[in-house]
């Protein structure tokens, strides 16, 4: 038999019967609690995300929408074709944010963890169908810096390059010098792009003689008795004889128009050559008949003699 | 021959004592499956065993929740402030949550839990014989009667215990939950959503297993290891040190052994 303690609280079996059922119900709650938290309860949609690299995608990371979960990642599958397939449940109710035309990011940043988004632009259009596969794109700030070194690194030979001492670039700063050094000379900028006084010279003694060249010109065709004055009146006697010529043309006008008078007539006199030659034409045949006719008639017919016709 | 430090310094003597060490794991295995299947037999639960569980749930529990839950509450608070203040001053405020869940829900209270009912509770032969003692036995007889009590309420202290190490975690569980609540986004109800998501990210299937299993284990090595310890120390006696509660470092050892292990599962 059980004995009572010196020191037996009253009501013992009563208070341990409360505290089975109070914890058995919190333990009934929390799980219950937990399994809503899982999202247990909650109507959702399929959708199946493909990507080529599954790194930073767990079991169970939310899937955002402007910053509100809307979506949870329940597997990660590889694929027979080599590709990832991250099968995300939508909850129903958040379901109207994706569209046929969202788009799917996932960014690994360098601290923190990795992020599964949803982008939506046209809220107008036709929303996502349950089960659907759409490709993610990934933004992996982790995966950048190897190509960002590389880059960096092949920047840096090429700077390390023109830096060199006898790099293009300081060979070209070094005529820059020359060229600048000769610009400040005596014969000034033309010196520097003539490459030296002395063609500098050249050129304005060049100049200089087409300068006298011209004012030589303009007195011999431009002056007096110059070579355009003789233009002048050679174009004036060219009007006169254009003047005559013009006369000529006229008198010849006139005669084509008498030419063709005259070949009126003559086709007028054609047309009754015509009309006589069909006459001729018509009694030859009647003296034709005729003879023939005289032939057979007349008794010399058998000598073969016939009358000749002209 | 007595079993002394000397015994085990001789290295003619370690076969002898690994078997005892052996022995004595298994001793302790075999009495917690006997006391398991006579725990899950209908005919245990008589009146007068009823009687005896009542009354240890009264004793690990009931005594000891309100205390329990009020300072693992105050210690939680500071614990979540610490944590709340310096993920904020590093930018990283969104994974405070998670981190305080983690730490205080998953691994720190079924553990502090876990020992609180073995010091109040599964420790107390020591105590009940002193009890004893003052009700008028004398030492030796105050000894043979806790012992005797100890052998015939041995399941229902081990229900009582496992129960103690569930009730209490699981309710300090609840408010430090509230608590981290109430510390991330003070009295309004809005952040519900939010925070019911990262509870429920952070309770997966396998960390919710992990979490009732691991309270469970811890339920059953505090309310065997000391009962084993006397017992086998009655059956097998031999000279110990008086001072030391029998089976206090194998418990202490067997409860980190399942912390280790939950981690180990957990994160590696």
């Amino acid at each position: 038999m059980t004995e009572p303690l010196p020191d037996e609280p009253k009501h013992v079996e009563l208070k341990a019967m409360i505290l089975l059922v109070a914890v058995g119900i919190l333990v009934a709650a929390f799980i219950g609690y937990v399994m809503q938290a899982r999202g247990v309860f909650e109507p959702t949609q399929r959708l199946v995300l493909e990507t080529d690299d599954s790194s930073g995608v767990i079991p169970g990371m939310d899937m955002t929408f402007a910053g509100f979960p809307i979506g949870r990642v329940s597997q990660v599958e590889l694929a027979d074709d080599g590709k990832v397939r991250i099968l995300v449940d939508v909850q129903s109710k958040d379901a109207k944010w994706l569209r046929t035309s969202s788009v799917f990011t996932l960014e690994s940043s360098i601290v923190g963890e990795t992020r599964l988004r949803a982008f939506t632009g046209l809220l107008n259009d036709p929303p996502l169908p349950a089960g659907a596969t759409r490709s993610v794109l990934r933004g992996d700030a982790t995966a950048e810096i190897p190509r960002i070194v590389a880059t960096a690194r092949q920047l840096l030979e090429n700077l390390e390059t023109m830096t060199a001492g006898e790099s293009d670039i300081n060979a070209s700063l070094a005529n820059i010098s020359a060229v600048t050094g000769r610009m400040s000379g005596p014969a000034g900028v033309l010196g520097g792009v003539m490459g030296g006084d002395a063609e500098a010279r050249k050129l304005r003694e060049a100049l200089d003689r087409i300068n006298s060249l011209l004012n030589k010109t303009e007195t011999r065709v431009y002056g007096k008795d110059g070579v355009m004055d003789d233009a002048q009146v050679a174009v004036r006697q060219l009007n006169v004889v254009l003047q005559d010529a013009s006369a000529t043309l006229k008198k010849v006008d006139a005669v084509l128009v008498e030419a063709q008078a005259v070949g009126a007539n003559a086709r007028v006199a054609t047309e009754d050559l015509g009309a006589l030659r069909g006459e001729v034409d018509a009694s030859l045949r009647k003296v034709n008949r005729l003879v023939d006719e005289i032939n057979r008639k007349w008794p010399f017919a058998r000598s073969n003699q016939e009358i000749k016709l002209p | 021959m007595p079993h002394t430090l000397a015994t085990y310094a001789n290295p003619r003597h370690w076969g002898l004592a690994i078997a005892r060490y052996l022995r004595s794991w298994w001793y302790m295995v075999h009495l917690g499956a006997v006391a398991l299947v006579m725990a899950l037999s209908p005919s245990t639960y008589n009146r007068q065993n009823r009687l005896a569980a009542a009354r240890y749930i009264y004793a690990s529990t009931w005594q000891v929740l309100p205390w329990f839950a009020l300072a693992s509450a105050l210690i939680s608070l500071v614990i979540i402030r610490i944590v709340l203040v310096t993920a904020k001053s590093y930018g990283l405020s969104h994974f405070a949550l998670e981190m305080v869940v983690r730490v205080l829900v998953l691994e720190l209270i079924p553990l502090s839990a876990a020992m609180f009912v073995a010091l109040r509770a599964s420790m107390a032969f020591d105590a009940s014989a002193l009890g004893l003692a003052r009700a008028g036995l004398s030492a030796r007889a105050a000894n043979d009667e806790a012992l005797r009590r100890l052998r015939r309420d041995m399941v229902p202290q081990l229900l009582a215990n496992a129960f103690g190490v569930l009730s209490l975690a699981m309710v300090t569980s609840t408010i430090v939950l509230v608590l981290a609540y109430l510390n991330v986004y003070g009295l309004l109800p809005w952040g519900l959503t939010d925070y019911t998501r990262t509870v429920g990210r952070v309770f997966t299937p396998a960390v919710t297993i992990g979490f009732v299993l691991k309270t469970v284990f811890f339920g059953l090595a505090v309310a065997l290891i000391p009962t084993a310890a006397i017992l086998e120390l009655q059956r097998y006696p031999r000279r110990v040190n008086v001072t030391v509660q029998p089976g206090a470092l194998r418990l202490l050892f067997v409860l980190l052994l399942i912390e280790a292990a939950s981690l180990a599962l957990k994160y590696i």
